[in-house]
């Protein structure tokens, strides 16, 4: 495998995809992020500084360069993401917008401009990161189920042209509560961590992810509640507003 | 029963449009807001309270949630969120400008829109107007991707406001409405398929106004052909 693009590396599971790439050999692994990187000087990180809701012109046209310098790439990760829990019209708008700019429309700007500049290698590989609430819904995190909704459809709507085009695998990776910051931040009050799946797994799993499969759904918990959803979607969204949305106030 | 408000987006073409004369037709109060200016609008369009803005900035949705709230006094019973747009070609084909648009009109004014109104749709109905084009038509990445983030949206907004207010996200079957035309998409055999909007209408219509009903519906070939309307061909055609 050739170079990796991961988007929101310096946390959660974007870290745990970085440490596995640099252990696997894959490095230097290229991150977009809004933070510092962590140690810079190793070598081992391509550090790229970027903000995905950024609404310029110049930003994405200063990354687009950067990027032709480094790629094109074999496996794209597009992990960078933020939450907002509570009830919908508790959070101020700016956040909700912020949301759906970070973590979609981002994405698909960032996507558009992979294609156009043909950054993504042949044969390669473009991984959206979304969410269990694909599946299951997520009442109390009204923009954020959103964008991750909005990411599924994105990955099924390319699937099949890029495969055509270039042979591109676009894999959606479904992920319920990760042992993460980011779960820690929203979870409702008395949520135990324990439960969650560790971060390094999921990585495993999408690093190790055969390039026809679609969609993962990480860990048996994740099959379990993602099947559930699929069958009985309106049970399911209740279960949802009684064990979560009932909780976060 | 037959004082009820009815507020549509995008009511200046297309299924909107229908949607406010069948409401208008069936007797309610609506109101609407469209890009169209009023001297676009088709002659026989009904004498309502009408706001020409462009939803796709946020200051637009803004000013049409204000104005809502001014014309409806703080109640409105039923909105119908329909304004979108969406093109049909492929992502690479797509604009940076373009992105943005099309997610600002299609998800983004449809939750300033929620976020302002809420006061409002106490006890009402909040219908957001998605499409089957969600599941990921091919054809049309950055749409598919808008009217699934605005399932999501719906579905979790739905839940939270249940008990206070009915959400439901209505999604349509394909509709002759020349969206398609002008998204780019050039007429073949399918096009004689597509859905009547008039008929369309009646259905989104009573799905909105239903006492009960899921918080996620399709509305496409099998309840649009079959609709009592259209078989006792009154009104419909």
């Amino acid at each position: 495998m050739g170079r990796v693009l991961i988007t929101g590396g310096s946390s959660g599971l974007g870290k745990a995809l970085v440490d596995l790439c640099v252990e696997r050999g894959l490095a230097p692994v290229c991150v977009l992020d809004i933070d510092p990187a962590p140690d810079a000087g190793d070598g081992k990180l391509d550090w790229v500084f970027h903000d995905m809701a950024d609404q310029e012109a110049a930003p994405w046209a200063a990354l687009s360069e950067t990027l032709q310098k480094k790629g094109p790439f074999d496996l794209v990760i597009l992990n960078a993401g933020i939450n907002a829990t509570g009830r919908f019209e508790g959070i101020p708008l700016a956040t909700h917008l912020s949301v759906a700019r970070v973590n979609l429309l981002g994405p698909l700007r960032l996507v558009h401009m992979l294609l156009h500049a043909g950054l993504l290698a042949p044969g390669g590989r473009l991984v959206l990161i979304s969410s269990l609430s694909v599946f299951t819904g997520y009442p109390g995190a009204a923009s954020y189920a959103a964008s991750k909704d909005g990411l599924a459809s994105l990955a099924r709507a390319l699937r099949k042209p890029l495969r055509k085009s270039g042979n591109i695998s676009v894999q959606l990776v479904c992920p319920g509560p990760m042992d993460t910051p980011h779960a820690a931040r929203h979870a409702p009050e008395g949520a135990r961590a324990d439960r969650r799946i560790d971060p390094a797994r999921v990585a495993r799993q999408i690093l190790e992810l055969p390039h026809g499969r679609f969609v993962l759904l990480p860990g048996p918990g994740a099959k379990l509640a993602a099947v559930a959803g699929a069958l009985f979607p309106q049970i399911m969204m209740r279960i949802m507003g009684k064990v979560l949305f009932a909780r976060l106030k | 029963m037959k004082d009820k408000l009815i507020f549509v987006t995008g009511g200046g073409s297309g299924l909107g449009l229908e949607l406010v004369r069948l409401a208008w037709g069936r007797g309610y109060r609506v109101m609407c807001t469209g890009r169209r200016g009023v001297q676009d609008l088709p002659d026989d369009f009904p004498d309502i309270p009408y706001l020409c803005c462009d939803l796709s900035s946020q200051q637009g949705a803004q000013q049409a949630a204000d104005w809502a709230l001014g014309q409806s006094h703080g109640r409105i019973d039923c909105a119908l969120l329909n304004a979108a747009a969406g093109y049909f070609r492929p992502l690479v084909a797509e604009t940076a400008t373009s992105l943005s648009d099309v997610l600002a009109l299609n998800l983004e004014a449809n939750m300033i829109l929620a976020h302002r109104l809420a006061p409002a749709l106490d006890g009402g109905t909040l219908a957001l107007i998605g499409s089957v084009a969600r599941k990921g038509a091919a054809g049309m990445p950055v749409y598919a991707s808008s009217k699934g983030a605005l399932d999501g949206f719906g579905r979790a907004l739905a839940e939270e406001w249940r008990g206070r207010a009915c959400v439901r996200v209505l999604h349509p079957g394909p509709i002759a409405t020349g969206m398609a035309a002008r998204a780019g998409r050039k007429p073949d055999f399918a096009d004689r398929l597509f859905l009547s909007p008039r008929a369309m209408a009646h259905c989104v219509l009573d799905a909105a106004l239903a006492r009960k009903g899921a918080d996620r519906q399709v509305i496409s070939y099998g309840r649009v052909l079959f609709h009592p309307a259209r078989l006792l061909r009154r009104g419909a055609t």
